[in-house]
């Protein structure tokens, strides 16, 4: 059955206290709503590719294999804290320790590497590191009520503080070639970081929309009382949301350590804001409740996309910077404005 | 009862023991700050029976069954749910025993699909992933048992209340408990939609399903019920086979002695009319209600939660953008008020029920007192003296202790919360007060307080309009009654009039629900 054969508005309801529906249902008799709802809804993929076709006329190589690939390997490390930010930012939360748990990663990563050289358990080290601070930020949140930007942005200085302390706030050097095989292997020429990227965003995509849990998750977002009320773990679920982006985090600070050779605790500054960024550019709604994995795609093929082109006509960093936070503050704006239009 | 109940059983076993009745409640009490909302209920509800459970507005009825839902923790008693005790662990535990509770004020996840809705809580999935298909399935088969018509794929917030109410009980049936609690499931009902959900519950009761619901609708509670507790003041009064009950005995349950009105208020006469309100409509709640209120008069609403008197309220106080209607003040026509803003500029202001939205908690008596009045000034500086001595006076009017104007507001009891709240408004100098709900939650002392304060303010010549669901006390100071149900006024009585008692109001408020 499609919904427009279900779409008689059902009959009429004259009882007392009964509202009428506040909107027509979707899929209601009005073609040209339908029509423009379903433009609203795919907005942002129009822009990229509006975007990508003037990136190609400004840029002649865009479109090139090679910039291609420089483009996804860069941002490999934001993307794949995206996917995790998509669950947490539907979830109604919030993470700004996402950049100093990235730095961690790649500080543990690489002393770890130094201290005992072997990759494999320094690889272990810092997800595990990943892991508890994600464990503690989803502890805070969820058990303890405490509000998600203030807690993430206190153990944010806590883990950038731990950092340079276990660092000596030196960076580690380390030119054992083992440590260079995350960034730098190739399978059937693509190298790991994307393909890393691409499973990120497959298995988040699966998770958040085909399973239970999923479901879950934006339940918790749209209403946490009526979640809680429908008897869902709702401390566990949102907890897991926040164990998401801390393994996410510091296994982007180990690829992108790996791709520099370099382990240090003073990188980072800027990956909050540009996941952030990647998750609501791409339309997911900061309110929670609202919101996909392929949105962050798109959000994030966006906001690379920009980077590109900036760097490709020398722009400055400076105006990137300045265009970023106009973009972000325009995407929730946005958001804001079509929802009070809607209600 | 045929069931005795088996000694405590061990807390280990969460099995739920099929032999136990249903629901067991022990000496079950809940108290909102300084007062009980249940006190002291036993009840036992046998396994595959309807139990129905009526009173009045505030009687406990909805916090019992939060308290066997799990969603409420009762501070006294115990709650055991087929021989197990639910203790500390809400609504999940609950669940986790068979018991399934749709709640009155809607649990819809506003974002999500009316499918996605349904089975919240209860998603079926198959290795891991989402059984998409058997949901569809099983939706699309759930409407037409319910026979009606939802686009699965609609979010829940495009949905009418019907409809989400609809959904709602699609949840509760969908989660097959083994008791289903539903609180109010018909109150956002049309009829047929009603026939429709008592179909569905005759049939869950053949299949063995305990059903305990609360309504308001008392017909409907005959028609379902083997048995019907009838609480009071939140007390438990009497439980009974439905063959010992009708109409006329379970109001005289509910309603309690008659209480004699011995101090009415407002004596003087009247003056010219202050507030004229007619045609006033809120799309899909009231319509076409007239009002008129002179200066000194008390008129007091009642009705039914859902009756539409609060909304009303609200809509003539600018809170509400829905509304529209016309409006007179001291006789002279004025646009429809459109924000709070506009409403207290023309002398019009509400008292809100609430409290804690009433008043800003962290701050102390005289600056709520102050908020949103013109400040005193004195050199461009707020004068803290002259707005001290303002904040004495007003309060003072309401019978407070002007000593504790420097504390927090939120460490005051709940009665002199109310008397801030009430000088805060009156600090506006309005020439139309809209109360709503002053007395409730405070205790009697204060109560009274509230109550003279109201007709102090008729006999200063200000006119005022005031709900309660304690009906008593609106019969005590008003000088006219309107009675609301289903949005819209069914009766007007004034004070002088033998039918201004508590028993033939109820039966109005009652009676017009069940015939709509």
């Amino acid at each position: 059955m499609t919904p427009s054969t279900l779409s008689q508005p059902s009959a009429p309801s004259g009882g007392p206290g009964v509202a009428p529906p506040k909107t027509a249902a979707p899929g209601g008799d009005d073609r040209a709503s339908r029509l423009r709802s379903l433009a609203l809804r795919f907005s942002m993929l129009w822009v990229l590719v509006l975007l990508v076709v003037a990136a190609t006329v400004l840029y002649p190589g865009f479109l090139r294999a090679a910039n291609l690939q420089d483009i996804l390997t860069q941002n490999a490390a934001v993307g794949i804290i995206a996917v995790a930010m998509t669950f947490v930012i539907i979830s109604g939360g919030f993470d700004l320790s996402v950049g100093a748990t990235y730095a961690l990663g790649s500080t543990v990563f690489a002393g770890v590497t130094k201290s005992t050289g072997s990759v494999l358990l320094a690889g272990v080290c810092a997800l595990l590191a990943g892991l508890a601070v994600g464990g503690a930020n989803g502890t805070i949140i969820a058990r303890w009520k405490v509000n998600p930007f203030v807690t993430t942005l206190g153990i944010s200085s806590v883990i950038a503080g731990l950092a340079y302390v276990y660092s000596d706030s030196a960076p580690f050097i380390v030119d054992d070639v083992s440590f260079q095989y995350l960034a730098l292997t190739a399978l059937a020429g693509v190298p790991l970081p994307i393909w890393i990227l691409l499973g990120a965003f497959l298995i988040g995509s699966v998770l958040l929309s085909r399973t239970g849990y999923g479901r879950n998750i934006f339940a918790i977002g749209g209403n946490e009382e009526a979640a809680r009320l429908s008897g869902l773990r709702v401390p566990w679920l949102v907890g897991s949301a926040y164990v998401m982006t801390g393994v996410t985090a510091a296994l982007a600070g180990m690829i992108d350590a790996s791709r520099l050779g370099v382990g240090q605790a003073d990188v980072g500054a800027t990956v909050a804001l540009d996941t952030i960024a990647i998750v609501v550019v791409g339309g997911t709604s900061l309110r929670g409740g609202e919101g996909a994995v392929w949105r962050s795609a798109v959000g994030l093929l966006i906001l690379a996309t920009l980077t590109n082109v900036f760097y490709s006509l020398n722009i400055s960093q400076h105006w990137q910077l300045i265009a970023k936070g106009v973009i972000v503050v325009t995407a929730v704006a946005l958001d804001s404005l079509l929802r009070s239009r809607r209600t | 009862m045929p069931d005795t109940s088996p000694a405590p059983s061990p807390a280990a076993t969460t099995v739920p023991d099929p032999q136990a009745p249903a629901v067991v409640c022990r000496g079950v009490s809940k108290i909102f700050g300084r007062t009980y909302a249940v006190r002291d209920v036993d009840l036992e509800i046998p396994a595959g029976t309807v139990h129905a459970l009526v009173g009045e507005n505030g009687a406990g009825k909805s916090t019992l069954l939060g308290m066997v839902s799990g969603r409420l923790a009762a501070d006294t008693g115990t709650v055991g749910v087929f021989g197990t005790e639910i203790g500390a662990g809400g609504p999940r535990r609950a669940r986790g025993l068979g018991l399934v509770a749709v709640y009155q004020e809607l649990t819809m996840v506003p974002a999500l699909s009316a499918e996605a809705n349904v089975f919240l809580g209860g998603n079926l999935s198959r290795r891991g992933l989402l059984s998409s298909r058997e949901m569809r399935r099983r939706y699309l088969r759930m409407c037409e048992d319910f026979e009606v018509d939802i686009p699965p794929d609609a979010p829940a917030r495009t949905l009418s209340v019907s409809q989400q109410q609809l959904l709602e009980i699609m949840r509760g049936v969908q989660a097959d408990g083994r008791i289903l609690l539903l609180d109010e499931p018909s109150a956002a009902l049309a009829e047929h939609e009603r026939d429709i959900l008592y179909r569905v519950l005759d049939r869950l009761r053949s299949q063995g399903t305990t059903i305990v619901f609360v309504s308001h609708n008392l017909d409907e509670v005959l028609r379902l019920s083997d048995t019907i507790s009838v609480l009071r003041n939140g007390q438990l009064v009497e439980t009974a086979p439905r063959a010992r009950w009708n109409r006329q005995a379970l109001i005289r349950a509910m309603v309690g002695r008659e209480i004699e009105v011995t101090a009415r208020g407002g004596t003087h006469e009247p003056g010219g009319p202050a507030l004229e309100a007619s045609g006033v409509d809120v799309p899909g709640v009231l319509s076409g209600i007239d009002i008129r209120v002179h200066e000194g008069e008390i008129v007091g609403l009642w009705g039914l939660v859902g009756s539409g008197r609060t909304t009303f309220l609200r809509a003539l106080a600018g809170l509400d953008r829905t509304s529209s209607g016309r409006l007179r003040l001291a006789g002279q026509p004025v646009p429809w008020p459109r924000s709070a803003r506009q409403a207290i500029g023309s002398g019009v202001v509400m008292v809100p029920e609430d409290r804690k939205n009433g008043l800003v908690p962290a701050m102390d008596g005289t600056d709520n007192v102050s908020v949103g009045v013109t400040r005193a000034t004195r050199a461009g500086q707020i004068d803290h003296g002259e707005e001290r001595r303002r904040a004495e006076r007003y309060t003072r009017y309401f019978g407070f202790d002007p000593a504790r104007l420097g504390a927090p507001v939120r460490h005051l009891s709940g009665g002199n919360q109310q008397k801030v709240l009430l000088a805060k408004w009156a600090a506006r100098d309005p020439r139309v007060f809209l109360i709503d709900e002053p007395t409730r939650g405070i205790d009697v002392g204060a109560k009274s307080e509230v109550l003279a304060s109201l007709v102090r303010l008729a006999g200063d010549g200000a006119a005022v309009v005031v709900t309660s669901s304690e009906l008593e006390e609106v019969l005590a100071i008003a000088n006219r009654l309107l009675v609301f149900a289903g949005g819209r006024v069914v009766s007007e009585i004034p004070a002088d009039s033998p039918h201004f008692r508590v028993r033939d109001i109820v039966r109005l408020g009652f009676h017009d629900q069940d015939d709509a």
